[in-house]
């Protein structure tokens, strides 16, 4: 899970090892998921999200298809 | 509270206040219980996935989203120095501490230098962009490779 500055340079990463470009994701949408999984874990009451929670976290913020399904098995 | 949660509770605290994870023993004189217990209740939250342990079961690799070894990605908040997981934790880390930060990393392609200050809002506009090589229902098969 890195940070880029570009698409292209990410396309570059990824040729540079032979895989394929996985989705991107901008910053906005990554403080999104930050807030989400982190903002109560220091507390007592909190939890990691369940798949389907994390499934309809990904889906409100765009994220979808199989690569952010936490249960699909068939991403390659 | 019960004994998980009052460990699981002393051990982020503990981060937050110190930047990086606690010794067992450190945690174990906070809650006032025995090593043993403690690292029998780190395994219970392995299992929940609130903390990833080194092999010996009791040294904390990562109490997500904070790093118990140095990383690519830096995070100062009040003063405080920590090392995050990833990317995604290294916004977590403000986000978890409900303080403004200054997220320090890089391009993992080009090496360009990321300065990103975050309040409380989130992050400044910026045009960096995150990725992720593993999808979703394999992050937990090894979490230091994500």
């Amino acid at each position: 899970m890195l940070f880029f500055r570009s698409e292209e340079l990410i396309a570059a990463w990824c040729q540079a090892r032979g895989v394929s470009p996985r989705p991107v994701v901008r910053m906005d949408q990554l403080w999104q998921l930050a807030v989400t999984w982190y903002g109560t874990r220091l507390e007592p009451v909190s939890h990691r999200p369940t798949p389907a929670e994390m499934r309809s976290i990904f889906e409100s913020l765009g994220l979808e298809g199989d690569f952010w399904d936490p249960r699909a098995d068939s991403f390659e | 509270m019960d004994f998980d949660t009052t460990v699981k509770v002393a051990v982020y605290r503990a981060t937050a206040e110190s930047g990086s994870p606690p010794l067992l023993e450190v945690v174990a004189e906070k809650v006032g219980a025995t090593a043993a217990a403690i690292k029998q209740a780190y395994g219970r939250l392995r299992a929940s996935r609130l903390l990833l342990l080194e092999g010996d079961g009791a040294t904390i690799r990562m109490a997500p989203p904070f790093s118990g070894v140095p990383t690519q990605h830096r995070v100062t908040v009040d003063g405080t120095e920590y090392y995050a997981n990833c990317a995604w934790d290294a916004l977590g880390i403000p986000a978890a501490l409900h303080r403004p930060g200054l997220v320090r990393s890089r391009c993992d392609q080009s090496l360009e230098p990321l300065d990103l200050p975050v309040d409380l809002n989130g992050p400044e506009p910026s045009a960096w962009l995150f990725h992720c090589l593993v999808p979703a229902a394999k992050w937990w098969d090894d979490l230091v490779f994500t």
